[in-house]
Order: C-alpha cells, then sequence, then structure tokens
C-alpha cells in the first residue's frame, strides 16, 4: 500500500494476505478496507482462479474501472497487468518477483484542491480578465466606429454611386427635410478629409443663391468682431474653418429631422442694428429690433404717371401717389351715400350687399399674398356703363381701354340721347342729378364732352394731348409696395381690410393707404418681446434676395 | 523649540490625514471645487449663445468637450498614479479624491457638451460608456466607503486562510466520520467534501444564494437518516459546523464580490470609453 506524507514523501508498505479470495470495501472487515467514501462499504471481490489469472467483480451497485474504462466486471492476466480503479484509489496489479500476483493500492492525489486562498475570494476566478474585455471592447470600439469608415472612406473609387460604409455611426444628428435626400451621401457635404464644408459644397446644387450683398460691403458691415470672437475666428482660420460669411455660418445641419431653422434676430442685427457706424454711406437705415429699431417703411409708388416711372419713397413724408385715375374710397364706401344705393339696386346679380365693401372690387390673388389690380369691365362698369346706343333689344357698348376704337364707335353712332334710363348716382351732373352716360354737350363735339371731368371717360381718368390725338394718362396699379419686406394678407386675414388701410375717409386716390411701421407695431414688436406676435427680421426679410417668400413664411417642403 | 514646535504641528496634521477617508479628504476641497466648476458650466451654457440650438460643435461646445475629454484622461490615469502609493500634498488620497468629485462633475460638463441631443451614434456611445463608467464608479465608490468595516466584522481576526483551513479541518473529521454510513449518506459527504466553496459564479457571490451547495443537500439528507445511529449523529453535527463555516466564507465572498463587481464595468468601460473618445473625435474633425 502507498500513502503520501503531508510533504508527499512516499510511504510503501508491504502486507501478504494468503488468500485466494479478497474483499475491498469500505466496511473495516473488508481484506483491503480503504477509507474512502467513494467506495462501498462491501465494493468488489477478487479471486485468484489461475496462476497468474484473477477475476475481479463488483459486489455492490458502483462498479469499478479497468483501464480507465467502468465495468463491473473483469478477468485480469496478472503477466501482461492492468490497472483497477475504485473511487478515489487506484490498484495496479502484476506479478512480483517470485510470481505471486501483486495488487498494489495508491491514493489518487486529490487535484490541486489548494486553491490559493486570496485568490478565490475574488471575483478574478470567476469573471473575464479585466484587461482583456477593455483591449476587446478597445480595438472592437475603434476598428467598427474610426477604422472602417475612415479606410472605406480613403479607398472608395470615383464613383458616386459608391458610399463610404459606417460613417452612418458617425452623424450627429438628421439632417434637415430638404436635405433629407443626403442622409447615407455624408461625402457629398464632407468632401475632404479634415476640412470643414466649403461654400462650394453648397453652391454644388443652390445655383441660383445670390450674395446678401457685394462682399466687401459685408465685411465692411461686420467690422471687428468682439476679442473673443475674434480670437475663434482666428483659431479657427488656423485649422482652415471657413469665416463668418459662409453658407456654414449661418445654415447649422444635423440639427433633427424637419425645416432648417431659420436665422435669429441677432444675426442681422450683428451688422445691421450700427450698419450706419461702418457703412457711412449706407442708404439703410439701423434695424436691430422691429419693435424697437426699425426705419420706417419706403414704399416703391409712381412717381412719374405718364412714363409710369417707380421710387422707393419713406411714409414719414406722407408721400402721394398719382396712379393716373380719379378715385374717391369715401364715396363708394359711404353706407348711406349713393354707392351704397346703386350697389343695392343693381348689385344684386353681382352679390354686392346693400352697400359697396372692399371685396366687391379688390380681389385676390391666387395665392392670397396681394390683389390683383382693380378691372374696369369686371369691377367698375355694373355701375360706370359705357353704353352708348341701343339697337332693338340689344345695346352698343363702348369698348374700355382702346380710345381709337372709342373715338371710331362713336363717329358713325347716331345715338338717341339718352339711350339708357336715368338711375341715380353719386354726383349732380346733369340736370336732374340723374346718371347716365353723359356723350353730349350741349352744343360741343362728342369727343370732348366724353374727355371733361364729368364725362364718361374724364370722370375716371385725365386726358392728355399727345401729337394731336387725344388719350388718357396710363393707369399704374401697384400690386406691391413693399419691395424689400414681404406682407401676406392672407396671413392677416381675420383683421378687417380699414384697420390698417384708411380708405373709408379717402376722398382721393392719391392718398396712399398705405400704413406705417406704427401699425404693425400694435401687434408686431421684436423677437424677444411680449408682444401678441414676436417677429423676428425673417419674418419679412430674405437674407437671400429673391422675388419668393422668405424662409419663415415658407409652406414646408415635405 | 521653534523646531520642536514645528514636528509637534507635523505630526498632528498627519494623524488627522490618516483618519480622513478619500471621501472626506481636505474638508472636502475636490467637492467643493467639482461643484464650482459645474455651476460654472451651467451658468456658461445658459449665457452662451447657441446660434442655432446648442450643440457640441459651438464655440462653448468645443470648450466643454476639450475640458471634458483632458478630464476624462486625466481621470483614466489614476488607473497608473494607484501603483505608487504617496503621502503629502498631491497623496494617492488626494488624487483618489479629486479623481472621485471631478469624476461626477464630468456629469454636468459632457451632458453640457452633448446639448442634449442624442442618437444612435458614435458620439453618444461615447457618452454612454461615460456615464457606465461614472455610475459604475459610484457604485465603487458607495462599496468602498461602507464595506471594508463589515469584510473586517466578518472575519473575526480570522486570516482567509484560517476560514478556509477550518473548513479543511472539518472535511478531514468528516471523510473519518462518515466511513460506517451507508452508500447513499457516504456520497453525500464526500460531495460536501469536495466541492470547492469557490466554484459559484458572479451572481452567487452577488446574491448571497448557493443553491447547489451540497454541504446544505446533505445536511437536509442526513436529517432524514436513523438519527439512532451515533454515526449519523457525528456526521450530522459536523455537517453543521461545516455550514456555519462556510456561511462565514461565502459573505466574505460576497463582500468581496461586491467590493470588486464595479471594477469589471469601470476600467474596461474606461478603455473603451478612451477609444469611443478618439473616434468621436477624429470623425468629428475628419468629417468637419
Amino acid at each position: 500500500m502507498i500513502d503520501y506524507t503531508a510533504d508527499r514523501r512516499r510511504i510503501v508498505r508491504d502486507r501478504d494476505i494468503a488468500k485466494t479470495r479478497l474483499t475491498i470495501g469500505r466496511a473495516a472487515d473488508n481484506d483491503l478496507h480503504l477509507s474512502d467514501l467513494a467506495i462501498e462499504p462491501q465494493h468488489a471481490r477478487i479471486e485468484q482462479t489461475g496462476a497468474s489469472r484473477i477475476e475481479v467483480a463488483a459486489t455492490g451497485t458502483l462498479g469499478f474501472a479497468l483501464d480507465g474504462k467502468s465495468t463491473d466486471s473483469a478477468s485480469i492476466d496478472c503477466r501482461s497487468g492492468a490497472e483497477l480503479q475504485f473511487g478515489g484509489n487506484r490498484i495496479a496489479v502484476s506479478l512480483d518477483a517470485d510470481g505471486a500476483v501483486l495488487l498494489t493500492v495508491e491514493r489518487i492525489q486529490s487535484e490541486a484542491q489548494s486553491v490559493d486562498e486570496e485568490r478565490g475570494f475574488s471575483l478574478a476566478r470567476v469573471m473575464p480578465s479585466r484587461r482583456l474585455t477593455a483591449w476587446l471592447s478597445a480595438i472592437l470600439i475603434l476598428g467598427l466606429f474610426l477604422a472602417l469608415p475612415i479606410i472605406s472612406h480613403v479607398t472608395r473609387g470615383p464613383d458616386p454611386k459608391v458610399h463610404v460604409i459606417g460613417d452612418a455611426s458617425w452623424t450627429p444628428g438628421k439632417l434637415s427635410l430638404a436635405h433629407h435626400a443626403l442622409e447615407q451621401r455624408c461625402e457629398a457635404c464632407h468632401v475632404r478629409p479634415f476640412e470643414s464644408v466649403r461654400d462650394s459644397a453648397c453652391l454644388a446644387c443652390h445655383t441660383d443663391v445670390h450674395d446678401h450683398a457685394p462682399m466687401a460691403r459685408q465685411a465692411g458691415a461686420r467690422g471687428d468682431p468682439p476679442l473673443f470672437e475674434l480670437f475663434l475666428q482666428r483659431v479657427g482660420r488656423q485649422f482652415g474653418k471657413p469665416g463668418p460669411g459662409a453658407c456654414v455660418a449661418c445654415h447649422a445641419e444635423h440639427q433633427g429631422a424637419g425645416r432648417m431653422e431659420p436665422a435669429q434676430q441677432q444675426f442681422c442685427a450683428a451688422c445691421h442694428a450700427t450698419l450706419s457706424e461702418r457703412l457711412t454711406d449706407t442708404k439703410l437705415g439701423n434695424a436691430g429690433d422691429f419693435g424697437t429699431l426699425h426705419p420706417q417703411f419706403k414704399v416703391q409708388i409712381v412717381v412719374d404717371p405718364t412714363s409710369r416711372a417707380m421710387g422707393r419713397v419713406s411714409l414719414d413724408g406722407h408721400p402721394r401717389e398719382n396712379g393716373g385715375l380719379f378715385f374717391p374710397h369715401k364715396l363708394h364706401l359711404d353706407p348711406l351715400g349713393g354707392a351704397a344705393k346703386m350697389a343695392s339696386t343693381v348689385g344684386a346679380e353681382r352679390g354686392y350687399g346693400n352697400r359697396l365693401l372692399c371685396k366687391d372690387c379688390h380681389h385676390p390673388t391666387e395665392d392670397g399674398v396681394r390683389f390683383l389690380p382693380v378691372r374696369m369691365e369686371r369691377d367698375c362698369e355694373v355701375c360706370h356703363s359705357l353704353v352708348y346706343d341701343r339697337v332693338g333689344p340689344t345695346f352698343r357698348t363702348l369698348k374700355h381701354g382702346n380710345v381709337a376704337q372709342m373715338i371710331a364707335d362713336l363717329s358713325v353712332a347716331k345715338p338717341s340721347w339718352p339711350v339708357t334710363a336715368a338711375r341715380p348716382r353719386p354726383g349732380a351732373y346733369p340736370a336732374r342729378g340723374d346718371y347716365y352716360a353723359n356723350f353730349t354737350p350741349p352744343g360741343g363735339g362728342v369727343l370732348q364732352k366724353a374727355f371733361t371731368r364729368d364725362g364718361v371717360c374724364g370722370e375716371c381718368h385725365t386726358p392728355v394731348y399727345s401729337g394731336g390725338r387725344i388719350s388718357v394718362m396710363p393707369v399704374t396699379q401697384s400690386a406691391r409696395h413693399m419691395m424689400k419686406g414681404w406682407f401676406d394678407h392672407q396671413d392677416h386675414r381675420q383683421a378687417k381690410c380699414t384697420t390698417c388701410h384708411a380708405a373709408e375717409g379717402s376722398s382721393s386716390a392719391s392718398d396712399l393707404l398705405l400704413p406705417g411701421i406704427a401699425q404693425c407695431r400694435t401687434c408686431h414688436m421684436g423677437e424677444g418681446s411680449g408682444a401678441k406676435v414676436p417677429s423676428g427680421c425673417v419674418m419679412c426679410h430674405s437674407y437671400h434676395p429673391a422675388a419668393t417668400a422668405p424662409r419663415k413664411v415658407k409652406p414646408d417642403r415635405s | 523649540m521653534a523646531s520642536a514646535g514645528q514636528t509637534g504641528s507635523r505630526a498632528q496634521r498627519r494623524t488627522v490625514t490618516d483618519h480622513e477617508g478619500f471621501l472626506r479628504h481636505a474638508r472636502f476641497r475636490w467637492l467643493k471645487l467639482a461643484l464650482a466648476v459645474s455651476l460654472i458650466s451651467l451658468v456658461g451654457y445658459v449665457a452662451a449663445d447657441g446660434k442655432v440650438r446648442p450643440y457640441g460643435g459651438s464655440w462653448y461646445g468645443y470648450t466643454l468637450g476639450t475640458i471634458g475629454a483632458l478630464l476624462i484622461v486625466w481621470l483614466a490615469l489614476l488607473g497608473i498614479r494607484k501603483r505608487a502609493m504617496t503621502r503629502g500634498r498631491w497623496s494617492l488620497k488626494a488624487w483618489t479624491s479629486a479623481h472621485v468629485y471631478l469624476g461626477l462633475a464630468l456629469i454636468v460638463i459632457a451632458t453640457l457638451h452633448t446639448g442634449f441631443q442624442f442618437g444612435w451614434n458614435i458620439h453618444t456611445l461615447a457618452y454612454a460608456l461615460m456615464m457606465l463608467v461614472i455610475l459604475s464608479g459610484i457604485f465603487g465608490a458607495v462599496a468602498y466607503a461602507s464595506l471594508p468595516a463589515a469584510l473586517s466584522n466578518n472575519r473575526e481576526q480570522m486570516t482567509l486562510g484560517e476560514m478556509v483551513g477550518g473548513i479543511q479541518a472539518i472535511d478531514r473529521q468528516l471523510l473519518d466520520a462518515a466511513q460506517p454510513l451507508t452508500q447513499d449518506y457516504a456520497l453525500l459527504v464526500l460531495a460536501a467534501t469536495v466541492q470547492s466553496p469557490f466554484d459559484p459564479g458572479l451572481v452567487s457571490r452577488l446574491s448571497g444564494r448557493f443553491p447547489h451547495c451540497a454541504t446544505q443537500r446533505a445536511i437536509e439528507f442526513l436529517n432524514l437518516a436513523d438519527i439512532t445511529n451515533p454515526a449519523v449523529g457525528r456526521v450530522e453535527t459536523l455537517l453543521l459546523r461545516r455550514k456555519a463555516q462556510l456561511d462565514r466564507l461565502q459573505r466574505q465572498m460576497r463582500l468581496k464580490a461586491l467590493l470588486e463587481v464595479w471594477l469589471y464595468l469601470h476600467i474596461p468601460a474606461t478603455i473603451g470609453l478612451i477609444a469611443a473618445l478618439i473616434a468621436h473625435i477624429v470623425s468629428v474633425f475628419y468629417y468637419w
């Protein structure tokens, strides 16, 4: 029997057993008593059946191993030897020098049971190494989110359809709706590595964007920024960041799917609030806040009715406009006047009520932003009839807008005056105060009478003579007066026309019925104000000059 | 006289610092500094004129980002700094105190740097890893402040070796005492003695529940055995003693696990964070 001391010295004890039959087990009455709990009290029996042959049979239920294989009976030739295993004991079978069967029992050393105590208590025994996970995560992150996109970007071909792989993980936020199509094509704007987005990338698509003003003027207007801003600009320039005039200086992208936010008031105010200090020759008034610092409106009006020349003048000078027409708004809008009476008698088929309203003559454009020019045939002729003759059941009417045609028509007419029944009309022209087209003068030519202040043409138009021919002053109706600002009537439809346009008190067409800035300020004040409608610059103005509405009032593109 | 006085005050100061934990170090000097830094960042954030809306690419965003990145690198350097334990003004304790409080201030700095813009991208990954590091760090600081006392109470003057040794001594007696038992019970006792107390995994160690405890199983089954057999009684007594010893060892293991587990997040997440931070910074300027 072989045993080991604590310091692993081998102790060999020999024992002769003069029996041909041995019992093996944990119980003390066995021939081979092995105090191993893995061994049954009566575990097995070994019987010598020949000179060098033994039979081994399990007597319990657990069996044993023969040369590593589990079994419950075995026949062994001791000359060739074998190894048996019972629980934690090994028995080598052989013959000794005398030819007797030799069973060498050896306790199997328990496999390094003594764990290093410190390590056993520590989590290090059951967790993967921190160093390993750290390196793995670092390599994974750098590989997927840095190396992959860069390699893909550097090695991609010139084909614009081939996109960079993996750069989706770089996008800091969704692009605005207008740029949605570029979502997967970072390289469309980020053209070169480590170079910030250049204007050229924007202008590749936005070919029709105009500069706010000539670059030199803009630079002059900007002046020197505050010291800290200047420092930041210098630093930015060192890294190749474009300066304050660049597209991206205002148009920030990756701010989430939605409309690109319009610029804030302070952008404009930075230059325009004190513009006159830097651009001493500027014609623009300083403007920093609609409520507190904004010049009076300059409106575009007719300055010469004959040549129809237009000019911009400030409303502060109470300008008057000669559009070539006589027209008293007061007369037409008076609810108790003749025009109201006439509207109620003749206008039923045109939808007039018992008085004339603005909408009866002024029709909005399709988009509702402005109004169509007033047209004689549609808007005036119901009352201001041009009928000059009756032939049987029908009437002959002068064609409006063509003087030569009118002369021709009247010269061949044999009118029986008056052709129409008299009807009341404002102004007491003929004898009884009744109105009808008065073509015949009491002793004067037909045409001359028509062009007098009381005549059918002259009551609205100014006659002009050129080259011996009679004609009328051209009529100019401005559809838009604020050429640099945007005003949308549709957005103000809840207000009455007369709230802003003082038409009810105007007796002359040359009265400019445009409200001044004070009128607007009853609702609109600057962006940060507590007014009913806080209004930034972009509500009315475009940074890039264009004929369309500014960004703020443009409908969503989606 | 003068020199004696000096020595005395120095000795006194040393005593004070020696009994002060890293959280209370120098009368919360670093806590105050961290609060001040957070407050200044916050005020700056409100005051800075974000042109469109706040984001990392504004000048204030770059400023906070630079401070945050430098802070992260410095905080990570504790891993190297801790290997040299020194005293004095720049002691390891001062460094650790600063590490904890400035690490907390990083929550404010980095969150403001994001401008509250989050998404499925490398930038938010870096932020998430940073928050993981900080939160695990908070767990660690709380654990370091509260668990060591419990750990030493549980040991009751024993060394870890003695704890294991005690169980091994009982095991030897058990193996001897169980010899007369029938095979079923003998195998139960054997299983109890061969089961290493250190086998249970992370969940068992953290929860303190060991559902596969062979000693417990042996005790339960031996309760059903013939109690008139004196051998059974002896084995049972030994098993109960083994269980008591094992309980103490398992409590020790649990406390140790709670004390260590955060590091398994804190350290790898820190390295992951530094990698994500590099990717974040490079990518931002690559596609500038």
